[in-house]
């Protein structure tokens, strides 16, 4: 209990006085001018009245982002193993996969949506695509940095491909992975909101993304504020799940999660 | 230059079957990088029989191993087996898979090569048991001392009962006293299982004590300069190596190193 309180009590303190700040700056600075920086309290009460919609469009991002991410995850962890495969292969494609990366994807999402169209699809692919190069990345570099000994061993013993790739170079990679996960699961969200700027007001049933538009549009800056808290909490809420997920499978072997 | 036999000797060992012999003949390798690491290698070793080599850093040591163990093939020359079952290999690090319980990695190479999962159970069982591990089957490497992962290691190549067991500087990285210990040990499991043993060592000492013939190396390109006859009878003492005679061999191979390393 006490060790429970040393622990968290810093981190609540400095979200105490980062609240207490806030609050101060709209009382103050920002007086009577709360369509700048409106104070929690106006946070609180704009998300309280619109709390319907908000959390509908919450659910709507979260699930866009929730599929991109997954979509990356599988698809990701997929091309790397695919890669890691040949070195020929890695040569000839990988670096058109890190020319893709400096690609400025906000530049490419109008083209996603034009080619899959103005609804969820579009969204999800732009997360996927936003979130999808951290993964391979951090993959490769997992079931590139596998001991030689081990490679050794099991080729000695006659492994096939596949053998050696799920039980060696897979479990091996994993805290590289996981590593890359955690990078992307504010991606996918960023992803997602981009691609609801784009696919825009077409329909009222929109994210986050399009109710920010909405709420910039009409000024409403207190509404903003709080869909742009949802959205981190939606960031904030995939990481976790992946960092949990990756502390039980890394807990018992992995300096990162011992 | 002395004189290189060719012909494998009267094992100075257990009689057990089914070892597996070992022919080199002017084996090379030459690496892409031009780096020649092994310049026509004559040895035979004889089923069942334990034989340790040492030679300088850089010397090809390990090089020749993998060419034993197949890993590589040399660039000239042939390795031949002679006799069927399996060979197993055992690194200077444990190499354990950190995910894997003790047991699971025990049963690991038994997996790769498709054993029955009773039979890996039972194996692996048994050779835990062996090097001392029981109690420790969900333990994960992680929480083992050095010395503990590499009985560990020890036990996944003992549970495969290998015909023919490759060691590369097995116990450079343990303390001491447990490499005077696991060394008695390694010595009293081949004297049990009867396989072919092969030590790339730099420990003089150690491969005396393991072996009955020691191959010395020269400095790169690596070749067999001398074969060193070890006399003392198995099972040995661990007392031995406080003996003269005991001595006076390991004096005679370091001198024989050394002055292939200055020359």
């Amino acid at each position: 209990m006490l060790d429970g309180i040393r622990r968290f009590a810093p981190t609540a303190i400095v979200a105490i006085a980062l609240l207490a700040l806030w609050f101060l700056l709209a009382q103050t600075v920002f007086a009577g001018r709360a369509y700048l920086v409106p104070g929690p309290i106006d946070v609180l009460s704009a998300l309280g009245t619109d709390a319907p919609n908000t959390f509908a469009a919450t659910l709507t991002t979260l699930k866009e982002a929730a599929l991109g991410y997954l979509a990356a995850i599988v698809l990701g962890v997929f091309i790397a193993a695919v890669l890691s495969q040949s070195r020929l292969l890695e040569r000839s494609v990988y670096p058109y996969a890190v020319l893709l990366q400096t690609v400025p994807i906000v530049a490419v999402a109008p083209l996603i949506v034009l080619w899959f169209g103005y609804d969820d699809l579009s969204v999800i692919i732009i997360s996927l695509v936003i979130s999808i190069f951290p993964i391979i990345n951090n993959t490769l570099l997992g079931l590139r940095s596998t001991s030689r000994n081990l490679l050794e061993l099991f080729a000695m013993h006659h492994s096939s491909r596949m053998v050696r790739l799920v039980k060696l170079l897979l479990p091996s990679a994993l805290p590289q992975i996981m590593a890359g996960l955690r990078i992307s699961a504010g991606l996918s969200v960023i992803g997602a909101i981009i691609g609801e700027f784009i696919i825009g007001s077409g329909n009222s049933h929109g994210g986050l993304g399009v109710q920010i538009i909405f709420a910039q549009g009409r000024m409403y800056t207190a509404l903003l504020f709080g869909e742009i808290i949802c959205a981190t909490l939606l960031g904030f809420l995939f990481f976790s799940i992946v960092n949990g997920a990756g502390n039980l499978m890394l807990k018992n072997w992995h300096e990162s999660a011992l | 230059m002395p004189v290189v036999t060719l012909d494998a000797p009267v094992v100075n060992a257990p009689p057990l079957p089914s070892g597996i012999g070992i022919a080199l003949r002017e084996a090379s390798m030459r690496f892409p990088s031009g780096l020649q690491a092994l310049d026509n290698i004559d040895a035979a070793v004889a089923p069942g029989e334990f034989v340790a080599i040492v030679g300088p850093s850089g010397c090809g040591k390990s090089t020749l191993l993998r060419i034993v163990a197949g890993l590589i093939t040399p660039t000239g020359g042939t390795c031949a087996r002679s006799g069927d079952g399996a060979a197993a290999f055992v690194f200077q690090e444990p190499a354990l898979l950190p995910w894997r319980t003790v047991q699971k990695n025990a049963e690991l190479l038994m997996e790769l090569e498709r054993y029955a999962p009773a039979e890996r159970t039972a194996r692996a069982a048994e050779a835990l048991k062996l090097v001392g591990l029981a109690g420790f089957e969900r333990a994960y490497p992680h929480s083992l001392s050095g010395g503990m992962r590499m009985r560990l290691s020890l036990a996944r190549v003992i549970a495969l009962k290998p015909r023919l067991l490759l060691l590369d500087e097995p116990l450079a990285a343990v303390d001491e006293l447990t490499r005077d210990v696991l060394q008695e040990e390694l010595s009293l499991m081949w004297q049990a299982a009867g396989f072919t043993a092969l030590l790339v060592t730099h420990n003089v000492h150690e491969a005396v004590y393991l072996s009955s013939r020691v191959l010395v190396m020269s400095d790169r390109p690596g070749r067999i300069v001398e074969i060193v006859d070890v006399p003392f009878a198995f099972p040995r003492a661990a007392e031995i190596r406080s003996t003269p005679e005991f001595a006076h061999l390991t004096g005679e191979v370091s001198a024989i190193l050394r002055g292939r390393a200055r020359a």
